[in-house]
């Protein structure tokens, strides 16, 4: 469904992400992982067209999407639901109105917006929270928010990006039981995670990238360990790429 | 609702004194437009009523046959020094002889038809065009007097009297497409400030909806709808309170002007002009409101 062919983007001297080339299956639920500053979100704003990589091939279900011209890049976004690390609710509108948007920017007529919006906030949880604003809700709850949105209109794919960095243990897995629940009903996931706990315990592929390469596709137990010490102390300078075969 | 209208209204409500200010301008762009406007159309019809008075009137002699009259008449339009050339046949001379003593109608009943002789009226392009004209039309056959009304009582002739009307019907024009020229490139300034204002206010939400998706169409109605909103507000508040005004003082302008018809003479055909007026303001409103938001938001992306 979606190939990546050695695609690279780096911001000035920072290599995000060099050469990465991978493919995920229609239907199919991956892991991203790797320490912060991998190239994580990265990769996923490049699927989403935020950015455009500096090289190489971003293929979805045939398309080249590095080609798309800026007229037809809303419509492809529009078959995405992404679930954002920094959630990206509208803070002014209550948790329907946020969820109703989506509908809306779809071009779905608002007689069906109600019992869309219904299933989709009883699917996550919200149905009792759905008048309240995001200031009213818990990290989690805002964080359902963003997963309703993304879903109610139905996409082909799921980006999520650290859905469950801010969440507590117990919430995070009630998070992932639901992504595991979508991912069943057909949806192609991407998730972008560096939470071992859970790469660990809901047991997917993995893609996993290290200072912008990607490292291989492992199963989740041989995943290597968390980012070091030293890496982490460059913070945005230049990355020295270390590959590891694991 | 529609939910472009909806968030539209929310910004609204959420920056009340933006909105205020955004109507009120306008409000008083189109109060002075359509006073300018009014005031414009009717001192056009007072020039052109003393322009297009009779000067000249040339009586016929009672025989004359309709082919004489149109050649004569024919021949007066196509001299250059000669304007609005009208025929006023014995029927028309005595309705108006009757109209003009319809209080006393003793008078009107003491005469017939066949006293009034027919004439033909005319102005002339400039006064100084009277002797020689008055001396040639005295000798066509068909013609029994000329009469010359260009005196106006006082020492001021007609010809004076437009001069200086068109004079002041030109500051009038003038200074009223000025003063509306300047109220209009300040409420169309305001409302890019205020559209800029609320794009700014927005920026997060705009972010948001182009991730998910949205078409710049999409982004921008909601922005260009609070424009129009204003907009039209400010037509109407404008224009509701100068008709207001106009309602007001019809009566007196009327009375004061007597058989000039500076305004149009029937309430139907003064509220038909206010809505021609209404309807160019709407006009002129949207297209304001239109521009002034695609600007904020063409600039808006630039800056991005
Ligand atoms: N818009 C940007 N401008 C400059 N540098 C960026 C930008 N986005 C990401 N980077 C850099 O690219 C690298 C990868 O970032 P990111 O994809 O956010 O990593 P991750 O999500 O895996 O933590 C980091 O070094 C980051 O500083
Ligand atoms: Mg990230």
């Amino acid at each position: 469904m979606i190939q990546f062919k050695k695609v690279s983007k780096s911001f000035g001297t920072i290599k995000a992400l060099e050469e990465v080339s991978f493919e995920v299956g229609k239907g199919e639920f991956v892991y991203i992982t790797g320490p912060s500053g991998a190239g994580k979100t990265t990769l996923l704003k490049l699927i989403l067209r935020e950015y455009q990589p500096d090289s190489g091939e971003i293929v979805l279900e045939g398309v080249d999407i590095t080609k798309l011209s800026d007229e037809q890049i809303p419509e492809y976004r529009q078959k995405i639901g992404v679930v954002f690390q920094d959630f990206k609710v509208l803070p002014e509108r209550t948790v329907r109105e946020n969820v109703e948007v989506s509908l809306a920017v779809i071009g779905v007529a608002q007689e069906a917006w109600s019992a869309r919006v219904g299933q989709v906030l009883k699917l996550v949880g919200l149905a009792e929270r759905a008048d309240l604003f995001p200031n009213q809700l818990s990290g989690g709850e805002i964080q359902r928010v963003s997963l309703a949105r993304a879903l109610v209109v139905n996409p082909k794919i799921i980006l999520a990006d650290e859905p469950t960095g801010n969440l507590d243990w117990e919430t995070a897995d009630s998070m992932m039981e639901l992504f595991e629940k979508i991912n069943k009903e057909g949806k192609t996931i991407i998730m972008a995670t560096h939470n071992k706990v859970i790469v660990d315990k809901f047991k997917k592929r993995v893609i996993k990238l290290k200072g912008g390469k990607n490292v291989g596709k492992e199963k989740v137990h041989e995943l290597e360990k968390e980012p070091k010490k030293e890496e982490n102390e460059k913070g945005e300078g230049k990355m020295k790429v270390k590959v590891e075969e694991v | 609702m529609n939910i472009h209208f909806k968030t539209a209204f929310d910004y609204i409500k959420r920056a009340p004194f933006q909105a205020l200010s955004a109507i009120s301008v306008l409000t008083l762009t189109f109060f002075v437009s359509t006073m300018v406007a009014v005031l414009a159309y009717s001192s056009g019809n007072l020039l052109k009523y003393f322009e297009t008075r009779p000067q000249v009137i040339a009586f016929l002699k009672n025989e004359v046959t309709p082919q004489d009259v149109s050649a004569l008449q024919n021949k007066l339009t196509a001299d250059e020094r000669v304007k609005e050339v009208r025929y006023v046949s014995k029927e028309e001379a005595l309705n108006i002889y009757k109209e003009a003593t319809s209080d006393n109608p003793l008078l009107s009943e003491l005469v017939s038809p066949s006293i009034f002789p027919a004439s033909l009226e005319f102005s002339l392009a400039n006064l100084s065009y009277a002797e020689d004209i008055i001396a040639q039309v005295k000798k066509e056959s068909i013609v029994d007097q000329v009469g010359f009304t260009a005196s106006l009582g006082g020492e001021s002739t007609l010809q004076d009297v437009v001069s200086r009307l068109k004079t002041i019907t030109l500051y009038v024009r003038i200074g009223g497409m000025v003063l509306v020229g300047m109220l209009g490139a300040v409420s169309f300034l305001v409302l890019i400030v205020i559209i800029g204002m609320r794009m700014a206010t927005r920026k997060g939400e705009i972010e948001i909806l182009d991730l998910i998706g949205a078409t710049p169409k999409f982004i921008r109605s909601p922005i260009v709808i609070e424009a129009l909103i204003y907009s039209f507000a400010g037509v109407l508040l404008g224009w509701a309170i100068s008709f207001l005004f106009w309602l007001y003082v019809t009566p007196n302008i009327v009375a004061y002007f007597g058989e000039i018809p500076v305004l149009p003479k029937g309430t139907w055909d003064f509220l038909i002009l206010l809505v021609i007026i209404l309807g160019a303001e709407l006009l002129i409103g949207s297209l304001l409101a239109l521009l002034g938001s695609m600007l904020a938001v063409s600039r808006a992306k630039r800056t991005r």
